[in-house]
C-alpha cells in the first residue's frame, strides 16, 4: 500500500477527481473530435461575464465565480495575500456570517471549495439542481461586500499559516518543485516570489489590507460567473440578472508588466532539505506564449515526452535508465495549459538516489529532447493528440462540472472567448512535424532551462 | 493553495445553522428536487468465476475499465510486507509477446494508461480509454493478467523503486503516524504492517511473485466493471474471448482480523517540527452492521465534513489546524475510525483538549434537529454526487461487493440516512467513540508535547 510523494494539488484539473459528464454530444453517431460544449456567453451591464453550459447527466449543478487576481500580481509587501484573501470570502458578507455560507451549502447537499492560482483566484459549489438560484443568491451577496472580523481575520492567518506548514514547512519535498521552481526560474517579482506567503508577511495583514484588495479586484467587472449542470436556461438568465446586474463595477488598476527577460544561460540551483531523504530534481523550461503555434507545439511535446508511461522521458528515465520510480510534470502546476495567463514553465520532477549523478539525469532530458528534434513522425503526433483527446475529455468532464467551469471561465476572462472549448483540438491537429521541431529547438534548449536539485541534509 | 486540502467528495457536511439575524436576508429556498436514479447495472457472472458489471453512463466518449481483484497487502506473510506490491509491479512488465514499452504503447493508443494499484485488500488494474477502445483495453488487461512474463531482467530496477519509497514515506510525519496507529490497533496482523524492512525488499525474489500471483491471483476472486458509453455487445465478445478463459484460481479468502481497542499515547519525536501530526481512534462497526448508516452519519456532524464541529472548533474557531478530518476506514471485517489534524506544535494539548471536548458533548446531549437534518441533507447530496461519475460509480460498486451488501444498501441508503435520530447519533459516539479508548499518536517535538502534557495533568479539567 503505498503513497504518492510530490504531487500537491498538481494538475488536479486533470487528475484529482473522478469524471462527472456533462458534455452535450450531437445525436448523430459521433465522430471521435466531434465535441460540442454548449456554450451561451453574455455580459452584464456592470462587466460581469456569464457563461452557460447547460447538461442533464445528473441531477446536479454547478456554479464557479472566478476573479481576475491571482497570486501574480498580490501586492509586494504581502506575499501570500491573494490566497489569504481566499480565505477570506468565507468569513462572511452581509447576510451570511462566519460559517453560514459554508453551512448554506451542506445543508442542501452540497459541496463546496475555493483555490487561489497564478491569474485568477476561483470559488464554485455543487448542488442539486433545485438549488441553483440559492447558489446565485449567496455568490452575489459576497461578490456585494464581505463584513470580516479582527478576529476572523486572525483566526484564518492562523489556519493559512497552518496549511503553509503543513504542506511546506513540515513536509519533505515541501513545496518542491511547484512553489520553489517560479522563484528560481523567473526574474520578474509578480513571478517569482513565494505565493504560499512568509509567515512574517501573512502576520502583517490588516483589516483594511482586505477591505482595499476586495474594493480593487473584486467586482463584476473583473469576474466571470459559469454555470453547469442541469439547469434551464431562460430562469438561470433571469436569476443571474436578478442578483447579480446592480453590484457596481469598479476601476481596475492597469495590469502589471508580467514579462520576463529572454533566459540565455542555463541557470542552476541546489536547495537543501533537512526532512528529505533521497536527492530530487526539477526541470523547468520557459513556456511560448499563449495561443501561439510554438505553444500548442508545447503541449503535444508535453504529451509526447512527459504524459503517460509511453512518454519518451518516462521509457528513458524510469525503464531504461532505472534512476527513479516516476517522473511527473507538466505545464501549469496549479492547473492545466489552460487557466493560465502569464509566463509558465514546462517543468518536470523526480526523486533519486544518492548514487546517480544529477548530469546523468540531465543527460537523459538532452539525448531524448535531441533526439525529437530529429525524430517526429506524424504518427508520433497522432498519437500525442489521441492523448490530449482523451485528457480533455477528462478535464470537461470531471470535478462535477467544475473541471469544464475552469476551461470556459479561463477563456472568458482571458481571451474573452469561452466557446475556444469547442476548438482546441483542432488547434492541435494543425502542428506539424516541422513545428514540434522548431519549438523543441527554440524552447527546450539548455540556455531556457533552469534546473532545481534537492540536497537532503538530515541525518538518515 | 485551496481553501480546503482534501478531496471534494472527502470532506465536509453542515453542522448547526445559525440563525440568520433578523435583518438579514435570507437565502432563496429553491424549487422542488428532482428524482436521482441510480445508473442500471448489468451484472453477468462467468462459469470460472469471474463477474463483471456493466454500467451505462453520460454522454461522453469514454469508458472506465477496472478489474478488481480480491488480494493485496492482506495476503502477505509476515516477512513479506510489500511482496504484493512488488507483484504490481512486475506484472505491469508485461506479457512473454508485449514487453512494458509495447504495452504503454497500445494503452496510449487508446487515449489511457494501464495502471495497476496494489491496496491492503485489493488490486486493481484499470485505465479509462476513449469509448470504441473498451473491448480492446479488455483484451490488454486479460493478456497481462492471463499470462504476466514477470521478467527477472526487471525485478532489481522494482525493488530499487520500492526501497526509494520505503525511504521517502518514512520521512513524511502523517506516514508516520499512520503506521504506528495501525501496529497499535492491529498488532502482527497484515492491517498493522505498513512498512516492510529494506532487507525483506532486497530478499524478495521472482519465484515469490510467481508464488503469490498463483496462489491469490484468478477468476474466482475478480470482477470488471466497465462503466461510461461502450458497446455492450463488442465489451461481452472481449470478455469471452479472453477473461472468461482465466484460471479459476483459489476462493476468496481472508484472514479474520479483529483489532482491539488500544488506550495508548504514543509519542514520535521529530524534533523542533513546527506542527504535530495528531491521528487518534479506535475500531468501530463495519459497514455489515445495522448501525453503519448511523455511525456515518455521525462521524460527518463530529468531524467528518468541514461544517462539523471538531472542525468549527479547532480550525475556524480556534485557528489551530489546517487540515482537520475525521474518517471511517474499512478492511475487510473490520473497521476503524479516526481523527487526524497536523496542529500548530504548542497547540497540541489544546487541540487534544477540544477534541475530547466535543466528543463527550455529543455524547452528553443529541444533537439539535436542525443540525441533524443539515447532515442528512448533505449525505443525501453526496450520495448522488458519489454516484454521477464512472470513477464513483466503481468505487460504490466495489464497496459493496467487497463487503458483502446487496442492492437494498445502496436502493435504501439515502432513506436510512434520514431515518437516523439525534438520539441514535448521540448513542454510537456514547457507545463506540469512546475517547479513552483511543489510541493517540503524536508525531511531533517530543519535549514541546511532554511539557504540555505535563501541565495538563498538573490542571484541573476544564469541562
Amino acid at each position: 500500500m503505498r503513497f504518492s510523494l510530490l504531487q500537491p494539488n498538481k494538475k488536479w484539473l486533470l487528475l484529482l477527481a473522478p469524471v462527472l459528464l456533462s458534455i452535450s454530444w450531437r445525436k448523430k453517431a459521433p465522430a471521435p473530435d466531434d465535441l460540442q460544449v454548449p456554450v451561451t456567453y453574455y455580459k452584464l451591464p456592470n462587466g460581469l461575464k456569464v457563461v452557460l453550459s447547460p447538461d442533464k447527466t445528473a441531477p446536479t449543478i454547478a456554479v464557479g465565480v472566478y476573479y481576475n487576481i491571482g497570486f501574480r500580481i498580490e501586492p509586494k509587501n504581502r506575499t501570500g495575500f491573494a490566497h489569504l484573501f481566499e480565505h477570506m470570502m468565507f468569513q462572511g458578507s452581509e447576510n451570511l456570517g462566519k460559517m453560514e455560507f459554508i453551512q448554506m451549502v451542506q445543508k442542501n447537499g452540497g459541496i463546496l471549495n475555493g483555490s487561489t492560482r497564478f491569474d485568477f483566484t476561483n470559488y464554485f459549489e455543487v448542488m442539486p439542481s433545485n438549488k441553483l438560484e440559492t447558489a446565485l443568491w449567496a455568490e452575489a451577496d459576497r461578490m456585494k461586500g464581505l463584513k470580516i472580523t479582527q478576529e476572523n481575520l486572525t483566526n484564518q492567518q492562523g489556519v493559512v499559516k497552518n496549511e503553509v506548514k503543513v504542506n511546506v514547512l513540515n513536509q519533505p519535498y515541501g513545496g518542491f518543485p511547484w512553489l520553489d521552481m517560479p522563484q528560481y526560474a523567473n526574474e520578474n517579482w509578480y513571478n517569482a516570489h513565494n505565493f504560499y506567503g512568509d509567515l512574517a508577511d501573512l502576520d502583517s495583514a490588516k483589516l483594511e489590507d482586505v477591505d482595499a484588495f476586495f474594493k480593487t479586484y473584486y467586482a463584476p467587472n473583473n469576474a466571470v460567473l459559469v454555470i453547469s449542470g442541469d439547469f434551464e436556461t431562460a430562469a438561470a438568465r433571469k436569476w443571474v440578472a436578478q442578483y447579480f446586474s446592480k453590484i457596481p463595477s469598479s476601476t481596475l488598476p492597469a495590469k502589471p508588466d508580467l514579462t520576463e527577460p529572454k533566459q540565455t544561460a542555463e541557470k542552476r540551483f541546489t536547495k537543501e532539505d533537512k526532512l528529505a531523504k533521497k536527492p530530487a530534481i526539477a526541470v523547468g523550461y520557459k513556456m511560448p506564449e499563449r495561443n501561439t503555434p510554438e505553444y500548442y507545439a508545447m503541449g503535444l511535446l508535453d504529451q509526447i515526452l512527459l504524459q503517460g508511461q509511453d512518454s519518451r522521458l518516462y521509457q528513458a528515465l524510469v525503464q531504461q535508465k532505472g534512476y527513479t520510480g516516476s517522473v511527473s510534470g507538466g505545464i501549469n502546476y496549479l492547473g492545466s495549459m489552460f487557466d493560465y495567463n502569464g509566463p509558465m514553465l514546462w517543468m518536470s520532477n523526480l526523486v533519486y538516489d544518492s548514487t546517480v549523478a544529477a548530469d546523468s539525469i540531465v543527460s537523459q532530458y538532452d539525448q531524448v529532447i535531441n533526439d525529437v528534434t530529429k525524430n517526429i513522425t506524424p504518427e508520433d503526433l497522432q498519437l500525442a493528440v489521441v492523448k490530449m483527446r482523451s485528457g480533455l475529455y477528462d478535464a470537461i468532464g470531471g470535478n462535477f462540472g467544475i473541471g469544464k467551469i475552469s476551461l470556459l471561465a479561463s477563456f472568458a476572462l482571458f481571451d474573452d472567448n469561452p466557446a475556444r472549448i469547442n476548438t482546441l483540438e483542432q488547434e492541435f491537429k494543425k502542428i506539424t512535424p516541422e513545428i514540434i521541431r522548431k519549438t523543441a529547438q527554440t524552447y527546450l534548449s539548455p540556455a531556457n532551462r533552469t534546473i532545481l536539485i534537492i540536497k537532503p541534509t538530515s541525518a538518515s | 493553495m485551496k481553501l480546503f486540502q482534501n478531496t471534494i467528495l472527502s470532506l465536509f457536511c453542515a453542522a448547526a445553522f445559525l440563525p440568520a439575524f433578523a435583518q438579514k436576508q435570507t437565502p432563496p429556498a429553491g424549487g422542488a428536487a428532482k428524482d436521482f436514479k441510480l445508473s442500471e447495472k448489468k451484472v453477468q457472472p462467468y462459469p470460472n468465476g469471474l463477474k463483471t458489471t456493466l454500467v451505462h453512463y453520460g454522454e461522453l466518449p469514454k469508458a472506465t475499465i477496472s478489474l478488481i481483484i480480491k488480494t493485496g497487502n492482506v495476503h502477505e506473510g509476515e516477512n513479506q510486507v510489500w511482496l504484493a506490491d512488488l507483484t504490481g509491479e512486475l506484472l505491469r512488465e508485461g506479457t512473454a509477446d508485449m514487453n512494458f514499452a509495447a504495452l504503454a504503447k497500445k494503452a496510449a493508443l487508446m487515449g489511457g494508461d494501464l495502471n495497476i494499484s496494489v491496496g491492503m485488500d485489493q488490486t486493481t488494474i484499470n485505465g479509462s480509454v476513449l469509448s470504441e477502445y473498451a473491448p480492446d483495453f479488455i483484451k490488454l488487461i486479460s493478456a497481462l493478467v492471463m499470462k504476466p512474463a514477470f521478467p527477472a531482467s526487471e525485478l532489481e530496477r522494482l525493488k530499487g523503486n520500492l526501497k526509494r519509497q520505503l525511504i521517502t514515506q518514512k520521512s513524511v510525519p502523517q506516514m508516520q503516524a499512520q503506521e504506528k496507529f495501525y501496529q497499535a490497533l492491529y498488532k502482527s496482523g497484515a492491517y498493522g504492517r505498513i512498512f516492510p524492512t529494506e532487507e525483506m525488499l532486497n530478499s524478495y525474489t521472482v519465484q515469490q511473485v510467481k508464488d503469490f500471483y498463483e496462489k491469490n491471483f484468478g477468476a474466482k476472486r475478480s470482477v470488471l466493471y466497465v462503466v461510461g458509453k461502450f458497446d455492450d455487445a463488442a465489451v461481452n465478445a472481449a470478455v469471452k474471448s479472453s477473461l472468461s478463459q482465466w484460471k479459476a484460481g483459489a476462493d476468496v479468502s481472508y484472514p479474520q482480523a479483529k483489532p482491539a481497542a488500544m488506550p495508548d499515547t504514543i509519542l514520535l519525536d521529530r524534533k523542533s517540527a513546527p506542527q504535530t501530526t495528531v491521528l487518534i481512534g479506535l475500531p468501530v462497526l463495519t459497514p455489515k452492521d445495522k448501525d453503519y448508516i448511523p455511525q456515518l452519519v455521525t462521524n460527518s456532524l463530529l468531524g467528518g465534513s468541514f461544517g462539523s464541529r471538531i472542525t468549527s472548533n479547532i480550525r475556524e474557531n480556534k485557528g489551530y489546524t489546517y487540515s482537520p478530518y475525521s474518517s471511517l476506514t474499512n478492511r475487510k471485517g473490520s473497521s476503524v475510525w479516526f481523527e487526524q489534524a497536523d496542529v500548530t506544535s504548542e497547540h497540541t494539548v489544546n487541540a487534544l483538549n477540544e477534541i475530547e471536548r466535543e466528543i463527550s458533548r455529543l455524547q452528553l446531549e443529541a444533537p439539535a434537529k436542525d443540525e441533524l437534518s443539515g447532515i442528512q441533507n448533505y449525505e443525501a447530496g453526496v450520495f448522488v454526487l458519489r454516484n454521477s461519475s464512472p470513477a464513483g460509480i466503481i468505487n460504490q460498486l466495489n464497496f459493496m461487493d467487497l463487503h458483502g451488501l446487496d442492492d437494498s444498501y445502496l436502493n435504501n441508503y439515502v432513506k436510512n440516512v434520514y431515518k437516523v435520530t439525534p438520539e441514535m447519533v448521540s448513542q454510537i459516539t456514547k457507545d463506540y467513540i469512546q475517547y479513552g479508548k483511543m489510541t493517540k499518536v503524536m508525531v511531533g517535538d517530543k519535549d514541546a508535547i511532554q511539557q504540555q502534557i505535563t501541565k495538563q495533568k498538573a490542571a484541573p479539567k476544564s469541562f
